[in-house]
C-alpha cells in the first residue's frame, strides 16, 4: 500500500473582518477551512478497510496529526501517527491506551476540533459514508450535536456556570431543530427525567454549581443525546467522579446511548470497565491502534505485547501496587521508522525495527476476522 | 433574606472603612509643613497675633480633643470652612463636584467602550491587527502618565493643529441654567446647542486622556479574561454540540467575563470621582482635584479632608453598589443552595 504525506499547511491569513472573529481556540484547527487537503490526498490512504461493502458509521483511516509548533520550532511533534478505527452502526466500542496515546486527540480530529497548532497530516474520517476530516465549519457546525456528539471529563466545567442547565440544553436543541423555544425547554426537562435527575421540572432551572458531580455529568448526556446522534464520544466520562458514582454515571451512558441504537466510542484508562460495556476495543499507543477486536478476544488473549503489559500493569495497579510498564511513552517528533513499542516490548527484537508494524488482520487460529492487530511477531 | 443581610454586611464595612479615612486624613493633614495660622495672618503679623488665630482656630488643643471636635462636626454634615476660599468646604465641593462627576463619567463611558470591545475582539483573534492595536494602546495607557498623556493631546489638538479650543475649564461659552450641573447635560435640557457644543468641545481632550489611561488596565484585564473564558470546558463543550459562533461568543462567553470586568470598571470610575488631580491641572478643570491641590498648597486643612473624605466614599459605594449588583446578577451567589 502507498503512504503520500499530504502535509498542509494552514491559510496564514489570521486577520480580515472582525465581525467574522476568527477562532481563538484555534488558530490552527479546522475553522474555516474550506478546502484543507485535496481530495486525492483522502483517498490515497493506508487503508485496511478498502473493500468493505458497507462503511461502518465511523471509520478513521491512517489519521496522521501534528503539531508545527510555530516558526522556531525545529521538532515538530506528530502525536497521530496514523490511526485505524471504526465504529459499526448500534455498537459500542472502547478506545483505552496509556495517558498521551493520543485518545483524545483522535476524539478531537473526529469532531473538527483539533487544537490550535495542530494539523491534519495526512488520513481520512468517514462518518456516515461520508468523508469530514476538512469538511467546512458550517458543515461540522451542523454536524455536531446532531449526528455526531462529544462528552468530555470534568462534567462539571463542561456546563457554563452563568446559564440554567435547561437553557443549555434547550439550545443545542433549537440550533439543531426548528422548535419553538417553550418546546425546547420542554425537551430539556424530558431528557433531564429521562438521565434520571429527579425533579427535573426544578432542576432545568438550577445552574451547574447547584449540581453535584455525578448530576452534572447526567446533565451534560442529556445535552449531548438532545438531538439523538448517532454517535457518542466518551472521553473519559467518569474520570473525577466518586468511585461509586462511576459506575452509575457508566452504565447510564451505555444505556441511553443503546436505547437510542445510537453507537458509543468510549475513550478510558480503565481497562476494568471495557468489559462490562462494550463489545469492541482498540488499544492505542503512541499514536497508533495496537490491537483492535471484540473485547473478549482481545482481553482474553491479547495478541499485541502492549495489550498484554496493559492488561498485566492494570492487574497489578488493581492489587495496590503501581507498577505500571516500565519506560514511558515516547514523545514524537517527526514519522516513526519502527515499532513505537520496542523500546518497552519484552519481545522485541531487530524484526521490530524495521518498520512500523501495520495494523492487520491476525488470521489464523486466534480470532475472528474482526480482529487486527500491529506487531510483527502476533 | 440572603440579600438584606448582604448588603448589611457590606454596609457596616462600608462604615468602618470610612471612620478609618477620617482618621488617617485627620492624621495626616495635621502633619502637614507649615502652621495654617501664620499663613492666615500673613507673613508681617508678628508672634501673639499668630497665638491668637491659633487659639481660635483650636490648633493649640490636644490632637485627640481636636479630632472629636472634627468628628462632631462631620456628623452634623459640617466639613469645616476653608481658610483660602473662606467658604464653608460643602459648598466649595458642591460647586466643583460636578465638573469632577461630569468628566469621570463620560472617561469611564468611553473607557469601556473601546477598552471592552477591542479587549473582546483581540482576545479572538490572537495573531492579528486587533491584537497589535490593543498591545499598543494598552501599553501607551500603562506607560505614559496622565498629565503628560494630556499635555501631549493638547499640543497636538490645540497647538499644533488648532482644532480643539483652550484649555480654559469646562465651557468657553454660554454656562446653561443650572439643573444637574452637568453641562453637556444642562445645556441639552435647555435645548441650547450652541452651550452644548462649547461644553462638550472642552470635555474631548480630558475625556480621552482618562480613557485611555484607565481604559488600558481594562483592556488588559477583558483581554485576558475573554482569552480564559474561550479556552474553559464549557465553551468547548458548547462548541462540540454545534452552538454557533455568534452565540459562543455573546452568550456563552462574554456574561462570564463581564463580572470581572465590571468590578475593574468600578475601581476604576471611583478612582476617577475622587479628582484626578493631574488632569484637572493640565486642563484647568475646576474638579475637587484641583481644588484639593491648592488647598494642600496653601495647608487649608479642611477642604484637604473634604476632599479625600468625598473619594474614599464615592470609591465605597461605586464598589459597594457593584458588589450588590453581582450578587443579585451572578447565580453563583444568587442561588446558593
Ligand atoms: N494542544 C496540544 N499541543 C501540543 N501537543 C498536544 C496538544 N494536545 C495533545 N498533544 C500531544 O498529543 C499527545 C496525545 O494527547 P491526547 O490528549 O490525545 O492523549 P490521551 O490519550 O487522551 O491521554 P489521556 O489519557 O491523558 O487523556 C500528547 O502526548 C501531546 O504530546
Ligand atoms: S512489533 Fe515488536 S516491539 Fe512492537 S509490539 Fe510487536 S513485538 Fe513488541
Ligand atoms: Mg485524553
Amino acid at each position: 500500500m502507498s503512504t503520500m504525506p499530504a502535509h498542509e499547511t494552514r491559510p496564514s491569513s489570521e486577520e480580515g473582518d472582525l465581525l467574522d472573529m476568527g477562532d481563538p481556540l484555534a488558530e490552527g484547527d479546522l475553522l474555516d477551512m474550506d478546502t484543507p487537503l485535496a481530495e486525492g490526498d483522502l483517498l490515497d490512504v493506508d487503508d485496511p478497510y478498502e473493500d468493505e461493502d458497507f462503511p461502518p458509521l465511523l471509520r478513521v483511516s491512517d489519521l496522521a496529526v501534528g503539531f508545527s509548533g510555530g516558526k522556531r520550532s525545529t521538532h515538530p511533534l506528530t502525536p497521530l501517527q496514523g490511526v485505524n478505527l471504526s465504529v459499526e452502526e448500534g455498537s459500542a466500542v472502547a478506545l483505552v491506551g496509556e495517558s498521551g496515546s493520543g485518545k483524545s486527540l483522535t476524539a478531537s480530529a473526529v469532531m473538527g476540533m483539533l487544537p490550535a497548532g495542530a494539523e491534519v497530516l495526512r488520513g481520512s474520517v468517514s462518518f456516515e459514508g461520508e468523508e469530514i476530516l476538512g469538511a467546512s465549519e458550517k458543515h461540522m457546525r451542523e454536524l455536531r450535536g446532531s449526528r455526531l456528539a462529544i462528552m468530555f471529563q470534568n462534567p462539571r466545567a463542561s456546563l457554563n456556570p452563568v446559564l440554567t442547565v435547561g437553557g443549555q440544553i434547550a439550545e443545542v436543541i433549537r440550533v439543531h431543530e426548528d422548535v419553538k423555544r417553550k418546546e425546547s425547554r420542554e425537551r430539556a426537562v424530558d431528557l433531564l427525567e429521562q438521565m434520571g435527575i429527579p425533579n427535573p421540572g426544578r432542576r432545568a432551572k438550577d445552574y451547574v454549581h447547584q449540581y453535584s458531580g455525578g448530576m452534572a455529568q447526567r446533565a451534560a448526556l442529556a445535552m449531548a443525546l438532545s438531538c439523538r446522534p448517532r454517535l457518542l464520544i466518551a472521553d473519559e466520562p467518569t474520570t473525577g467522579l466518586d468511585a461509586t458514582l462511576q459506575q452509575q454515571v457508566l452504565e447510564l451512558v451505555v444505556e441511553q446511548v443503546s436505547e437510542r441504537q445510537a453507537s458509543l466510542l468510549l475513550i478510558t484508562h480503565d481497562i476494568g470497565i471495557v468489559g462490562r460495556t462494550c463489545e469492541q476495543m482498540a488499544v492505542m499507543y503512541a499514536g497508533r491502534v495496537m490491537e483492535s477486536g471484540p473485547v473478549e478476544e482481545v482481553l482474553g488473549d491479547p495478541a499485541n505485547p502492549y495489550t498484554a503489559e496493559l492488561i498485566k500493569s492494570y492487574a497489578t495497579v488493581r492489587h495496590g501496587r503501581m507498577n505500571s510498564i516500565p519506560g514511558v511513552v515516547p514523545t514524537l517528533r517527526g514519522p516513526l521508522v519502527e515499532c513505537a513499542f520496542a523500546d518497552r516490548c519484552p519481545k522485541a527484537d531487530e524484526e521490530c525495527r524495521e518498520g512500523v508494524p501495520a495494523l492487520r488482520e491476525l488470521g489464523g487460529q486466534r480470532g475472528s476476522d474482526e480482529r487486527k492487530v500491529a506487531c510483527v511477531k502476533a | 433574606m440572603a440579600l438584606l443581610a448582604y448588603v448589611a454586611r457590606r454596609l457596616a464595612y462600608l462604615l468602618v472603612a470610612l471612620f478609618g479615612v477620617t482618621f488617617i486624613t485627620f492624621l495626616v493633614t495635621r502633619r502637614l509643613p507649615g502652621n495654617p495660622a501664620a499663613l492666615i495672618v500673613g507673613v508681617l503679623a508678628d508672634q501673639s497675633t499668630i497665638d491668637a488665630v491659633t487659639e481660635r482656630l483650636g490648633l493649640n488643643e490636644p490632637f485627640w480633643s481636636q479630632y472629636y471636635k472634627y468628628m462632631g462636626q462631620l456628623f452634623s454634615g459640617d466639613l469645616g470652612e476653608s481658610w483660602f476660599t473662606s467658604n464653608p468646604v460643602t459648598t466649595d465641593i458642591g460647586n466643583r463636584w460636578p465638573a469632577t462627576v461630569e468628566l469621570a463619567s463620560y472617561a469611564l463611558a468611553l473607557a469601556v467602550l473601546w477598552a471592552v470591545s477591542l479587549g473582546v475582539i483581540s482576545a479572538l483573534r490572537r495573531r492579528s491587527l486587533s491584537n497589535r492595536l490593543a498591545d499598543a494602546l494598552s501599553g501607551l495607557g500603562v506607560s505614559v502618565p496622565e498629565f503628560w498623556l494630556g499635555l501631549i493631546l493638547l499640543l497636538a489638538f490645540f497647538g499644533t493643529w488648532k482644532i480643539a479650543p483652550a484649555p480654559l475649564g469646562r465651557t468657553l461659552g454660554e454656562i446653561p441654567p443650572d439643573v444637574t450641573g452637568f453641562y453637556t447635560i444642562d445645556a441639552l435640557i435647555a435645548g441650547d446647542w450652541g452651550a452644548f457644543r462649547s461644553a462638550a468641545a472642552q470635555l474631548i481632550l480630558p475625556t480621552v486622556t482618562l480613557a485611555i489611561v484607565i481604559g488600558a488596565p481594562l483592556l488588559r484585564i477583558t483581554r485576558g479574561f475573554m482569552r480564559e473564558t474561550m479556552e474553559t470546558g464549557h465553551i468547548r463543550f458548547a462548541r462540540a454540540l454545534g452552538i454557533p459562533r455568534r452565540s459562543i461568543v455573546l452568550r456563552h462567553a462574554i456574561p462570564n467575563v463581564l463580572l470581572p470586568v465590571s468590578t475593574m470598571g468600578a475601581m476604576m470610575y471611583g478612582y476617577l470621582l475622587g479628582g484626578t488631580v493631574l488632569v484637572e491641572v493640565v486642563f484647568a478643570w475646576p474638579g475637587i482635584g484641583s481644588y484639593a491641590v491648592k488647598a494642600i498648597e496653601h495647608s487649608d486643612f479642611a477642604p484637604v479632608q473634604g476632599v479625600v473624605l468625598l473619594s474614599a466614599l464615592s470609591y465605597l459605594i461605586v464598589y459597594l453598589t457593584m458588589d450588590i449588583l453581582h450578587f443579585v446578577v451572578d447565580p453563583r451567589t444568587r442561588t446558593h443552595s
